[in-house]
This record gives C-alpha cells, structure tokens and sequence, in this order.
C-alpha cells in the first residue's frame, strides 16, 4: 500500500504537469486550424479607380496573399434592367474596381488598421472596408479564451511543480541514508542514485501512458460522441502519436531534474 | 613497513576553520599495526575519524592515506580511495531496506563484481561472524551485536587496507563486544589489514600488541 502511495503521489503531479503540456499542444493545434478557417473566411474589400494586380498590393502590405476581382458586370446586371446598352455600357466604366483580398494569417485588429492604412496610401485605391467590428469582437473572445487556457495550464503546472517538490522532500529522507552510506563506501553519484531514477522512469513511463491513455480516449470516443464542432472537425489534432515522445520527453526532464535535485542535495564532504 | 597513515600539522574545523577540533596533529600508523585512538566525550575522536575517510577535509597541514592526501583530494580518488576502507560505525549505517547479504556485499557491489561473486562472498563472510542463516534476513529484526557483526562483514569484504572503526562496541553488550573485538582482531593478523579503532575504553581482552593514541586539549599524543 505504502509502496502504490510512494508511486502515486509523484506519478499524479507529473500526469497533472503532462496534462497541462498535452492540453497545450492540443489547444495550439485545434486553434491553429480553427484560425486558419476564421482567415480564408474573412477578406476585405478594396475599391480602386483602376484595375490592380496582387503584386501591387502584396507591396502595399505583405499580410496580403489573395486578390479576387469581382465581376462589375454582375454588380451591374441588377442596375440596368431596362436601360439601353449604351447606358449601360456608360455605366459600367463609369463603375470602379472592386476586389476581396484574403490574408495569410489571423490578424490583431491594430493590424487590420495598418493593412487599410498603407492600401488607402495608393492613389488609385478609393476605399478600404475591414468589416472592422464583426472581426473585432471574434477576435477579442478568441484571444480571451487562449489567454485563459494558457494561465490555467501554468497554474496547474505551478501546483504541480510545488506537488512533485513535496514529494522529492519524502524521496530525500527515505534514501538519504542509503545514499549516506553508500557515498562512505565510495559509491559513485550515478550508483548511489540508481534506485531514485529507476523509480523516476518506472513514473514517468505510467504518467507518459496514463495520459495518453486520456486523449486518445477524448479523440476516438469522447470527441465524436460531444457533439463539439470544433471538436469534431480537428478530431486529428487532438491526439497524435508524436505526442507520445513529446509527453515522455517532458516526463523525463521532470524526472532528471527531480532526481538530481535530491541526489546533490544530500552532498557529503564537509570543507 | 610504510605508513598506511600519515599526519603531519593536522588541523581540523568545523565551521569555516572557526570551530578547532585538533590542531597541529603529528602521527603515523604502519601497515598492519592495531591502534586505538581513545579520549574523553567530544575531544574530537570521531571528527578525526571522519577526517580518514574523507568526510571532513582538514582545515591545515596534511592527512595522507595509502598516498593521496586528503587536504586537496578531487571528489573520484576520495571515492576510489574509500572502496579500499573498511568503516565501522557504532550505529552501524546498514540500509535497512536490504537484506543482509546486500549490506555485507556492498564494497563489491561499489567495485562492480558479479552477483555470482557478490553471493560467494555474502555466504563466506556471513560464516566468518557467524550469521550464516540470517542473509534474507533485514538489519532491523537483528539485535544490536548481530547487526554490528553485519558491519564488521561489511567491512571485511572487500579485504581492505585500512579498516576504520567508530566506538564498534559502543552499543553492545560485554558477550557482543568480545565477539567484535575477535573479529577485528582477525582481520589485522589474517589479512594484515591496519586497523583503527576509535574508543572512549580499551578493551581488557584484547591479546594483540597495539599502539595508543589519546586525543587531549586538540592535540593527539601516543600512550607508551
């Protein structure tokens, strides 16, 4: 019993801490791809006196990566229902050029301003609508809910952090006289700790499993059983098999770092 | 026969070189030689001891042991150093987690033998002091004499050249203590191991020629 305590109380802070880097990873991933979706919907509409090319205004700014010219005729087709051709076809030079330009990342509003900005510096570019306060307040609770996410996981990694310190202050009396009397003996740092880094790994190896037990249930049942949209349609992002060595990778560091912090803590020789 | 130990103006401190325990200590000790070393309760017996096995560096003058000096010893040669100490302690520092062949085997576990060997060895060393059914058995449900006798194995193990000893029978009984001393006593004639005995009193039994040394007022004067 004592023996499952031992193993649990640092195994369950290091799966707290993996949690946390997962939860991390996958909120990045599953974001990253719902703000892909969020920019190719979005474009601004540029209105220019005369027909301009992408490049012109990729030089205008750099944020732009698509121009799509929308046929005049078709505004027009509306309009001039009954006129004669001539005045129709008055009409349509007389009408300007009007263009939706995509945007190669989801941008600050403060962002937007600039892109408008350096498009009205053009003389040919008449008008520039950034749809402002949809995108703005999109913006602001998307931001918000990365911003909570991400104090949250640090919190828990923090209090995790103190849990596994905690822990490491049981390691240190339990081993310190072994590790007393084995360094009289002449034992090497790397023997005296052996035991203390078996045990790490053997933990970090059932945190690195535990978790990735936890999301790969989320991906496979959980997330198609919610009924989440965004769950649903990153379903790939949730959990990936190079998450496995990342989460492992982190369990080890943690270990390395524990473990020595309780083996140079019990340092003999007195000066 | 050369001087296994050698102290030349030993000096040592606890606290920064504030607090002196000896001060400017002359002595050696030969290969083979039995020498207790003994003196009233916190003259520095022990501390001097801790010094031998590298546990306290001296704070002036110098402490050589089979060469290497102690005062400026690197952190590898001070471990190499003590795989060929015996130490003995009256508390006797086993691990009580391990049985008690892992305690007596634990020098050769240090210097990387086999288990086939480590497991000989436990068998013969564990006749030697006579405990020979008690290797599964853990240090805690041994009395006091028997768990000293897993010291003195320990000890032993390796065949050492200097075994070092702390009031060995300072928690035992006479019958215990006699056992001990026996042991110990073996050793220095069988193996021509130098032993040093730290002790507040002599024991009355003892049969081999021995040097004395007692620490008083910082100094350690040999007893003729």
């Amino acid at each position: 019993m004592k023996f499952i305590k031992n193993h649990l109380m640092f195994i369950l802070p290091l799966m707290a801490i993996l949690l946390g880097v997962e939860f991390y990873l996958v909120f990045e991933r599953t974001t990253n791809s719902y703000e892909k979706t969020l920019t190719e919907g979005y474009s601004m509409l540029v209105v220019s006196k005369k027909p301009v090319k992408l490049e012109t205004f990729q030089k205008l700014n750099q944020h732009i990566i698509t121009s799509t010219q929308i046929e005049r005729s078709n505004i027009v087709s509306e309009v001039v229902k009954g006129i004669s051709k001539s005045n129709s076809e008055a009409i349509l030079k007389a009408l300007p050029y009007f263009y939706n330009l995509g945007l190669n990342s989801y941008l600050h509003t403060n962002a937007l301003g600039q892109i408008k900005k350096d498009l009205e510096a053009d003389k040919n570019i008449k008008k520039v609508e950034t749809f402002g306060s949809s995108y703005n307040s999109s913006y602001r609770l998307f931001a918000f809910i990365k911003l909570t996410l991400k104090v949250f996981i640090i919190f828990m990694a923090v209090v995790s952090l103190f849990l596994i310190i905690k822990q490491m202050e049981i390691w240190k009396y339990a081993h310190k006289e072994r590790m007393r009397v084995m360094e009289i003996f002449g034992a090497p740092l790397m023997l005296r700790s052996g035991v203390l880094f078996r045990v790490a790994f053997v933990d970090a190896i059932f945190a690195t499993i535990f978790v990735s037990g936890i999301f790969f249930y989320i991906k496979f049942y959980w997330a198609v059983q919610s009924g989440i949209d965004i769950m649903m349609q990153n379903k790939e992002e949730l959990f990936q098999v190079a998450d496995i060595g990342i989460l492992f990778g982190s369990a080890i560091a943690i270990v390395i770092v524990a473990v020595y912090s309780v083996v140079f803590s019990n340092k003999g020789v007195q000066e | 026969m050369s001087n296994v130990i050698q102290a030349s103006q030993l000096t040592l401190a606890y606290d920064n070189g504030e607090k002196e325990i000896i001060k400017d200590a002359n002595f050696s000790i030969k290969k083979g030689e039995f020498v207790f070393i003994t003196g009233p309760s916190g003259s520095g017996k022990s501390t001097l001891l801790k010094a031998l096995y590298g546990q306290l560096r001296p704070t002036a003058g110098s402490l050589i042991i089979g060469g290497n000096d102690l005062s400026n010893i690197r952190r590898n040669k001070l471990q190499e150093l003590r795989t060929h100490m015996g130490i003995i302690f009256q508390d006797y520092k086993l691990v009580n987690e391990w049985t008690v062949s892992k305690n007596v085997v634990l020098p050769l576990m240090i210097a990387g033998y086999s288990s086939e060997i480590q497991e000989t060895q436990a068998r013969r060393l564990l006749k030697h002091v006579k405990l020979s059914e008690y290797g599964e058995r853990y240090p805690l449900e041994l009395s006091g004499g028997e768990q000293q006798r897993v010291g003195v194995a320990r000890a032993l193990s390796k065949n050492p050249v200097v075994i070092l000893a702390d009031e060995p029978t300072g928690n035992l009984d006479d019958y215990s203590s006699n056992v001990i001393w026996d042991l110990m006593e073996n050793a220095c004639q069988q193996l021509d191991t130098t032993v040093l005995v730290v002790t507040h009193k002599i024991p009355t039994i003892f049969s081999l020629p021995y040097r004395h040394f007692i620490i008083e007022s910082k100094g350690v004067y040999e007893v003729h």
